[in-house]
């Protein structure tokens, strides 16, 4: 199919899709699941409260998603609910519709996609990695409190902005470089360290873990991500990091989370220039993807907003997420795999929470407490 | 002492000996009311006297209300750029320590601010944080009134909540005048502080306590301080706060409080990880190895086993047991371990990540 008429396909079924509420049909039509070629999955989660609108509707505003959907497939009708941005973005990573306080800092009690992955498959924490720009609050992502699974279950998650920024690398440049140690003083740290008391049983990184990701995040520090600056930065960062966990962890699972869109609620502008950069680091991260040849023919990936935003615009010119209406409560899923279909437009609805039982599935464990279904017509 | 570090779950430590403050009690009083670990100078005043004396005196210091405002705002997350500045929220610790404000006021001063309202920015998400955070409401159940306070903060006329209002800061008036606020608040540093809930009857005479005088809280702390509850929670440890985490490190390390950029600064980044122990472990080494930190020379340790216990009991809270004292004894006697490696060996340790 040329690319301007699948171009003109998706935006005029994304937004035909979201404007006439298609009855929704769960005929479960995929034939397997367990992609023989997929082996690393990529959810990013474009959050903050995005509209098909200003994505495939608009397809100068995010022209790498549009490359990608062209080649995969699109799911134009995806049901969210307005749970607040912390709730709803949980929900796809739980498979479950959470309902959380919009400020509530604490962990869920569902298990997540992490938990789900890591005990059934047995991956290291290095194996699942979250990249987000939601600060203190979206770390609690990382795991559920359920008896069954919990933080030795969960994903390293790492909020960029928070870490990588001039003013905290300023203050750690005061204190200098850590002083490398000899095998004899590391050995003797042990040492002393395992005499304490009992180990951190149901962390979730274990000693080496520790160094690694201590050793990553101090690299991090002298590679520049804190520089990237301006309107979506936070973002920006997100995904700068994620591409440098996939270089460097080769993680097996990989979500970005990026929440800078909701800027919408005090400036459309701001919210459709955050759209266009998240875009443009999407397509950074995805060109690293495919100039891996490792990563390039195993990888997956699933791009989706958590919710949409109003039908129009507040008395401050921006957007709110609170009316109810399909644009707020519909948003359009972005899948491409190596064992995806290519090309195709699903109008079936389905909804957010069906992300986290069909990754699952895909990688070969059981989302068993999940309320989602696997996405229909996905597989090739 | 063995034990085990689990997210949410709390772990046993040696009990308090009756009301005098052991080493241990005494890091943990002053992290609960202070959010920061005693002063040399201070553990020595405090060491052998009664516990009421000293939570008698914490509760009327301004250094107590200041770590108070500081877990309100974290709470709301009013924190980094949402931090608030004015000079209504920042006298709020000095109003409440003289007397001269109630805590339902410096919760109305909060939610009434500029930074408020950008925090929460746009009818539903103003009214919904208001709900949720001030009244302890599920939204979700209240949607009838989650719809009315939308129309009052758009101007319109409407009665949420009972009472009568037609404006964006009659949605705070109206949910600070309810009860409910006080008694979500005495809820959640009940659990907070005690690290349990407490009964609707201890609530419902507390509220009413606060109800007859709003400057109640602190003869309400200072019953919860004193009373066996607090004794069982001497007795628990669990996860440190980033917060407190980089506040204790600070007073241990530099015998000073981190200033608020510092501070800001590093909990934010703390909190940017899940497993923050990493980046905990990071900076207790930046700091170790900085040349600022008050690290001895070797040479100035004339009694390295006495020098490793007094390091047990001001940093972990107790004596080193037989097994410790060994390794780290062993240890120190081996030039390559240098001081900062033994320091560095406890700040970094999980239990000195406990509280």
């Amino acid at each position: 199919m040329a690319a301007p008429d699948r171009r003109a396909f998706l935006r005029d079924g994304a937004l035909g899709a979201a404007a006439l509420g298609l009855a929704p049909s769960r005929a479960p039509t995929w034939r397997r699941f367990q992609g023989p070629k997929t082996r690393r999955v990529l959810v990013v989660a474009f959050a903050g409260g995005v509209r098909t609108r200003e994505t495939l509707g608009a397809a100068g505003n995010v022209p790498n998603l549009m490359r990608i959907a062209e080649q995969g497939v699109v799911f134009p009708r995806t049901r969210a609910t307005n749970l607040g941005h912390f709730g709803a973005t949980l929900s796809i990573f739980t498979g479950i519709s959470e309902a959380r306080g919009i400020r509530d800092n604490i962990r869920g009690t569902d298990p997540t996609l992490f938990e789900y992955l890591r005990k059934d498959l047995g991956w290291t924490s290095s194996d699942v990695w979250v990249s987000t720009s939601g600060g203190a609050q979206e770390a609690n992502i990382s795991h559920g409190l359920h008896p069954e699974y919990g933080p030795k279950y969960g994903a390293n998650t790492l909020d960029g902005d928070g870490i990588f920024n001039a003013e905290f690398k300023g203050i750690l440049d005061a204190y200098g470089r850590p002083r490398e140690m000899g095998a004899q003083e590391l050995a003797l740290l042990e040492k002393m360290r395992a005499s304490i008391g009992g180990t951190a049983k149901g962390a979730l990184n274990d000693v080496d873990s520790v160094a690694r990701v201590e050793r990553f995040l101090l690299d991090e520090l002298r590679r520049g991500t804190q520089d990237l600056k301006g309107l979506g930065a936070a973002d920006a960062k997100a995904f700068r990091v994620a591409r440098n966990l996939l270089a460097v962890f080769r993680p097996r699972f990989l979500a970005v989370v990026v929440r800078e869109a909701d800027q919408a609620h005090g400036s459309f502008n701001n919210y459709v220039q955050i759209v266009k950069r998240n875009d443009e680091m999407l397509g950074e991260l995805w060109a690293a993807v495919q100039s891996d040849p490792e990563l390039a023919d195993s990888t997956a990936l699933f791009v989706l907003p958590e919710f949409g935003r109003d039908a129009d615009l507040n008395s401050r010119r921006g957007l709110d997420h609170g009316d109810g209406s399909d644009d707020l409560n519909y948003v359009s899923l972005v899948c491409w795999g190596p064992d995806f279909r290519r090309g195709v437009n699903v109008q079936e609805e389905v909804r957010t929470v069906d992300v986290c039982p069909t990754v699952c599935a895909m990688l070969g464990a059981d989302a068993r407490y999940s309320r989602g279904q696997r996405l229909p017509r996905l597989m090739a | 002492m063995p034990f085990a570090l689990r997210d949410g779950l709390l772990a046993p430590v040696p009990p308090a000996r009756g009301h005098v403050l052991d080493p241990g009690s005494l890091r943990r009083l002053f992290l609960d009311l202070l959010g920061r670990p005693p002063y040399p100078d201070e553990s020595k005043v405090w060491s052998e006297r009664e516990r009421s004396e000293l939570v008698a005196e914490l509760l009327s210091s301004e250094e107590f209300w200041a770590n108070w405002l500081e877990e309100q705002l974290y709470y709301f997350l009013l924190i980094d750029n949402f931090r608030p500045t004015t000079e209504g929220v920042r006298s709020i610790p000095a109003e409440l320590a003289g007397g001269t404000l109630g805590v339902r006021e410096a919760l109305h001063r909060i939610c009434l601010s500029s930074s408020f309202d950008r925090r929460n920015p746009g009818p539903d998400t103003f009214v919904t944080v208001v709900m949720e955070q001030l009244l302890g409401l599920v939204v979700q159940k209240s949607a009838r009134e989650l719809e009315i306070g939308k129309k009052l903060y758009d101007g319109k006329k409407g009665t949420f909540l009972g009472r009568a209002g037609s404006s964006q800061a009659d949605v705070v008036h109206v949910a600070i005048a309810d009860a409910r606020t006080l008694e979500h608040l005495l809820q959640r540093e009940h659990e907070r502080l005690l690290r349990k809930q407490a009964s609707a009857q201890e609530l419902s005479a507390w509220v009413a306590d606060l109800e007859r005088d709003e400057h109640a809280l602190r003869a309400i702390l200072e019953a919860w301080f004193t009373s066996p509850a607090y004794d069982q929670r001497l007795a628990t440890r669990a996860p440190l706060p980033n917060r407190l985490f980089v506040r204790a490190l600070f007073v241990d390390l530099f015998g000073r409080l981190p200033d608020e950029g510092e501070a800001q600064r590093m909990r934010s980044a703390l909190d940017g990880l899940a497993d923050s122990g990493p980046l905990r472990s990071l900076v207790a080494r930046l700091i170790l190895d900085s040349g600022k930190a008050h690290v001895p020379e070797r040479a100035a340790i004339d009694d390295p086993a006495a020098w490793i216990h007094g390091l047990f009991e001001r940093l972990l809270g107790r004596a080193p047991s037989a097994e410790e004292r060994g390794a780290f004894s062993k240890s120190f006697s081996d030039p390559a371990c240098r001081p900062a490696t033994v320091l560095y060996a406890i700040v970094s340790h999980p239990e000195y990540q406990t509280w």
